[in-house]
C-alpha cells in the first residue's frame, strides 16, 4: 500500500467513523446527570450552588440591596459580584428599579446566557421592567398600571402602615431587651474589671516575689562568681607550684644521674683495684710457687692432709665423686685420691698448677665451674676457701650452688690452710660467720677440724627443704 | 548540558541523559548542570560552576527550556560558549486560568522568555517538533539556524520490561490515556467519550488513565470527579497515578487504543511509546500531535465525544484497522524516533553549531 492510498483508506475510515458517530449522536446523546449530592455540598463553601440551574423567582427577591445583588450573581452567574458589577445593579436599584430587572439583567446577560440558569416567572416581570423604560409609553404604562393597582396599593399600602407600626413595636421592645442587654453586659463588664484588677493586683504581687527572687538569684550568681574567681586564684598558685615542683624535680633529675656517674665510677675504681688485688695475689702465687717448699712444712701438710681426707672419706660412699675447686698445687687432691676417692680438681693459677704433678687438675675458674655443675651429681664437693675472696655475697652464692650440685646426704668441705686466709675469730673467715652461711645455704651445724691455724670446715647437705627455707 | 531539574519518568530529564550519553558516545565530553536532581544516575554540578567549567568559546551549552529560568537567560546573554536552546514547549497559561495561579504565573513567565531566546540568535534552536520551533520563526529566528530533533526517549528501556497486569482495570473496550492530570490533557473530553461510549451500547468500556495530578491543581482534579459523577462514568474510569514501567507496559498491551485528546503538546511521548509497542491510537490534531503521530493513528480535529467513541469502537472491531495501525505505528517509530536515528540527527544538528 502506497503512502498516498494509506491517506486515502485511513481519510475514508474516518469518514466512516465521522457517519457512525453522526447516527450514534441521534441515537444515544450523551447521558447527563442531575447535580450531584455532593456538588451541593460542595456549594456551602462559597456560597454557590454550582449545579443548580433552576429557581423560581421568590427564591431569588427575598433579600435586599447588597444582599440581593449578592445572592443573584452567586445564583445566575454561579459566582460573586465583582466589584463593577455589583455597583451597577445596586445603582438600578437606588434608582428604584425592580428587583425582577436585575435578575433579568444578568440572566440575559452575555455570561448570564452562557450559564443558563432558569428563573421561573421572571420573564414577563423583566419584560414589563424594560417596557416601563420606553419613553412616553413606558410612562403611561406605568400610570395604567399604577391607576389599576390603585385598590391593590392602598391595601398594601393599610398592610405596610400596620406592619410599621408593628415593626416599630418591635423596635421598641427589641430596644427596650437591648437596653436590658446592655445594663447586663455593663454588670458583667464592671464585674469582670473588678476581678481583673484582683487578678493584675495577684499578678503585680507575683511579679514582685519573681523579682525579689530575681534579685536573690543574682546575688547568688554574685556570690558564686566571686568563689570561681576565689578558685581560680588558687588554681593560678597551685599551677604555680606545680611549675616549681617540676623545677625540682628536674633539679632532682639532675642529682640521680650525677649520683649514677659517681656509683658507676666507683664500681670502675672497685674493679680496678679488685684487679690490682687479683694480680697481687696472682704474683704472690707465683712467688710461693717459685719458692721451694720446706721439707717439715711439706710433712706437717703431708699428714694434716691424710687426716682430714680419712674424715671426709668416712662419710662417703666408695670411689665417691669428688670436685675439688682452688686446687693449688694438687697435695689436698692427692690425699683425697688416695683414699679411693673419685677426685678431680680446678685451679686457677697457672704457676700452683705447674708444681701439681697430678693430671686430674684443670685450669680454670673455681667459681664459674661450681656454677655449671649439674644439679644432686656430686658426693662432695672440696672448695679452697682462698678460691672464693671478695664480696661475701660471692661466697654465699658459692655454697647455695655447691648445694645444688651435691647429692642429698652430701658432704661440702671448706679447706682453709694459707696464708692470710686463715680461719680465726673476728678475722675475714670467722668460722661463726660460716657456720651461719652454710646453715643459711642448707647444710647442717658445720664440723670443724682444726690443725693450727689451719682448718677443714666439714657440712652435710640437708635433704629437707623446708629445713633450708 | 544545563537543566531546570531531573526526575526519573520525566521526558526533558529522559532527553537531557539520552542527548548526554548520544553525545559522550560521540565522543564529546559532557556534564549536567541542575539546580536539582533526585533518582537518577548522573553526576550533577550546579549551575553555578558552568562558567568555569567552559573553557573555551569553541565549548557548547546545551539548555533545556521548558520552564521560565532567569539564570539561564542570563547565561546565555553573557556566555562565549555556543548555545544550543532546546525547546520543549512551556503550556500556554490559559489552560490553568481557573485552576492554579501558580501555573498561570510560571507558564506566563516561561513563555515570556520566548522573545528574548528569540533575539539571542542563538547558534542553534533544537525544536523537539516543527511546532515547537514555530514558537522561534514566528518571532523572526533564521531557519537556517533551526534544527529539528524528537527527544530522546526510555521507549526501548519500556519495551524490555516484563508487563505487569495485576493492578490493571479490564474493558471492552479498554482507552488508555498517559499524562498527568492537567487541564490540558482534556481529561474532560476523554470523560465525555467514555459516555458516548457506553450510551453507544459498550458497557464494558472503561478508561485508564496513568498520570499523576499536582497537588497545586487539587481543584482540576475535583473537577474532573464531578464530571465523572456528572456523566455517570465513575465506576468506568481508573485513574492510576502510582503506576510504574512494567504496569505501562502492560497497560499498552491491554488498550485496544490510545486515546489522546490532549489540546496542548510539545511532543507527546505517549505516541511514540504506543506506537512503539503497537497500541492503535486515536488523537485529537492538536498542537504537535499531527507530526509526532504522522499517519500512524486516527487524528480527528475535533474531539467530539461520538466521533471520538465510534472511532475507538471501528478500531476494537475492525482487526484490519487495528493491524494497519499498528504497522504504521511501528515504521514510523522505527523511521523517525529509533534512538540510532536520533542519535544521528543530534550528530547532523550539532554540525550546524560546529559551523559557527
Amino acid at each position: 500500500m502506497n503512502p498516498d492510498r494509506q491517506d486515502d483508506y485511513l481519510e475514508r475510515v474516518k469518514a466512516e467513523i465521522r457517519l457512525e458517530a453522526e447516527a450514534a449522536r441521534e441515537r444515544a446523546p450523551l447521558p447527563r446527570r442531575d447535580p450531584p449530592p455532593r456538588a451541593a455540598k460542595a456549594a456551602v463553601a462559597d456560597g454557590i450552588e454550582r449545579e443548580r440551574l433552576d429557581y423560581a423567582i421568590g427564591e431569588l427577591t427575598g433579600p435586599h440591596y447588597i444582599a440581593f445583588v449578592d445572592h443573584v450573581f452567586r445564583a445566575i452567574l454561579k459566582r460573586p459580584p465583582d466589584d463593577a458589577g455589583a455597583t451597577l445593579q445596586l445603582r438600578l436599584l437606588a434608582a428604584g428599579a425592580p428587583k425582577a430587572e436585575v435578575i433579568g439583567n444578568l440572566r440575559w446577560s452575555p455570561e448570564g446566557r452562557r450559564v443558563g440558569t432558569r428563573v421561573r416567572g421572571l420573564l414577563p416581570r423583566y419584560a414589563l421592567a424594560k417596557l416601563a423604560r420606553v419613553p412616553v409609553l413606558g410612562y403611561a404604562l406605568q400610570w395604567s398600571l399604577a391607576f389599576a393597582g390603585l385598590p391593590l396599593l392602598l391595601r398594601h399600602q393599610r398592610a405596610a402602615d400596620t406592619s410599621t407600626a408593628a415593626g416599630f413595636t418591635a423596635v421598641a421592645d427589641a430596644q427596650r431587651d437591648n437596653v436590658r442587654r446592655f445594663d447586663e453586659a455593663q454588670a458583667a463588664h464592671q464585674a469582670l474589671s473588678a476581678e481583673h484588677d484582683r487578678r493584675s493586683d495577684e499578678l503585680r504581687g507575683e511579679i514582685r516575689r519573681l523579682q525579689l527572687r530575681v534579685d536573690d538569684l543574682e546575688q547568688r550568681a554574685a556570690r558564686l562568681e566571686d568563689r570561681a574567681h576565689a578558685l581560680e586564684l588558687r588554681s593560678d598558685s597551685l599551677e604555680g607550684r606545680a611549675g616549681a615542683v617540676a623545677h625540682e624535680l628536674v633539679d632532682l633529675r639532675h642529682y640521680v644521674h650525677a649520683a649514677n656517674h659517681w656509683v658507676a665510677s666507683l664500681q670502675r675504681s672497685l674493679a680496678e683495684l679488685e684487679d690490682v688485688a687479683a694480680n697481687e695475689r696472682e704474683r704472690a702465687d707465683a712467688f710461693a710457687a717459685a719458692l721451694p717448699e720446706n721439707p717439715s712444712s711439706a710433712a706437717v701438710r703431708r699428714d694434716r692432709h691424710a687426716e682430714w681426707s680419712a674424715a671426709l672419706a668416712q662419710h662417703l660412699p666408695p670411689s665417691a665423686r669428688v670436685l675439688d675447686l682452688g686446687s693449688g698445687d694438687g697435695a689436698w687432691l692427692a690425699a683425697l685420691a688416695a683414699r679411693g676417692l673419685d677426685a678431680s680438681g680446678v685451679e686457677a693459677n697457672a704457676h700452683l698448677l705447674e708444681r701439681a704433678p697430678q693430671a686430674r687438675i684443670a685450669q680454670g675458674d673455681p667459681a664459674a665451674t661450681l656454677v655449671r655443675c649439674a644439679d644432686a651429681d656430686l658426693d662432695a664437693i672440696s672448695l679452697g676457701v682462698d678460691a672464693f675472696v671478695g664480696a661475701e655475697s660471692a661466697r654465699i652464692d658459692a655454697l647455695h650452688h655447691a648445694r645444688r650440685a651435691l647429692k642429698p646426704d652430701g658432704w661440702l668441705a671448706l679447706r682453709c690452710e694459707r696464708e692470710p686466709y686463715r680461719l680465726g675469730e673476728g678475722g675475714d673467715l670467722d668460722a661463726a660467720r660460716w657456720s651461719a652461711w652454710l646453715v643459711a645455704a642448707g647444710f647442717r651445724a658445720p664440723e670443724i677440724l682444726r690443725d693450727g691455724d689451719a682448718a677443714l670446715v666439714l657440712a652435710r647437705r640437708t635433704a629437707d627443704e623446708s629445713a633450708r627455707a | 548540558m544545563l537543566v531546570p531539574g531531573l526526575a526519573p519518568h520525566d521526558a526533558v530529564s529522559n532527553d537531557t541523559l539520552g542527548m548526554t550519553r548520544a553525545l559522550r558516545a560521540q565522543g564529546h565530553e559532557v556534564v549536567v548542570f541542575a539546580p536539582h536532581a533526585r533518582g537518577v544516575d548522573e553526576p550533577i554540578r550546579a549551575p553555578a560552576e558552568i562558567e568555569s567549567w567552559l573553557q573555551s568559546p569553541a565549548d557548547a551549552i546545551v539548555y533545556h527550556y521548558c520552564v521560565g529560568w532567569d539564570f539561564a537567560l542570563a547565561l546565555f546573554g553573557r556566555t562565549r560558549a555556543r548555545r544550543v536552546l532546546r525547546y520543549h514547549n512551556i503550556t500556554p497559561p490559559e489552560f490553568f486560568a481557573e485552576w492554579s495561579d501558580g501555573y498561570v504565573a510560571a507558564c506566563a513567565e516561561g513563555r515570556g522568555q520566548l522573545d528574548a531566546y528569540a533575539a539571542l540568535n542563538c547558534e542553534l534552536y533544537l525544536g523537539c517538533s516543527p511546532y515547537n520551533l514555530d514558537d522561534f520563526l514566528a518571532r523572526g529566528v533564521d531557519p537556517r539556524r533551526c534544527a529539528l530533533l524528537p527527544p530522546f526517549h526510555e521507549v526501548e528501556q519500556l519495551r524490555s520490561l516484563a508487563p505487569s497486569a495485576g493492578r490493571l482495570p479490564r474493558g471492552e473496550p479498554l482507552l488508555l490515556m498517559v499524562g498527568r492530570l492537567a487541564p490540558n490533557k482534556a481529561h474532560v473530553d476523554l470523560i465525555d467519550a467514555l459516555a458516548a461510549l457506553r450510551a453507544m451500547g459498550a458497557d464494558a468500556a472503561h478508561l485508564l488513565s496513568a498520570g499523576k495530578l499536582d497537588p497545586n491543581l487539587s481543584r482540576y482534579g475535583e473537577a474532573l470527579e464531578q464530571h465523572l459523577h456528572r456523566r455517570d462514568v465513575e465506576d468506568a474510569v481508573t485513574l492510576m497515578q502510582d503506576a510504574n514501567g512494567a504496569e505501562l507496559r502492560a497497560a499498552y498491551e491491554r488498550a485496544d487504543a490510545l486515546v489522546m485528546l490532549s489540546r496542548h503538546e510539545g511532543f507527546c511521548v505517549p505516541l511514540i511509546e504506543a506506537m512503539a509497542l503497537g497500541t492503535p491510537v486515536i488523537a485529537r490534531a492538536s498542537s504537535a500531535i499531527p507530526w509526532t503521530l504522522g499517519e500512524a493513528g486516527l487524528l480527528f480535529d475535533e474531539a467530539d465525544p461520538h466521533t471520538i467513541a465510534a472511532a475507538v469502537l471501528r478500531v476494537q472491531r475492525d482487526a484490519a484497522l487495528r493491524e494497519h495501525l499498528r504497522a504504521a505505528g511501528r515504521a514510523r517509530y522505527a523511521s523517525t524516533f529509533a534512538p540510532a536515528v536520533l542519535e544521528r540527527d543530534l550528530a547532523t544538528a550539532l554540525t550546524q553549531v560546529a559551523a559557527r
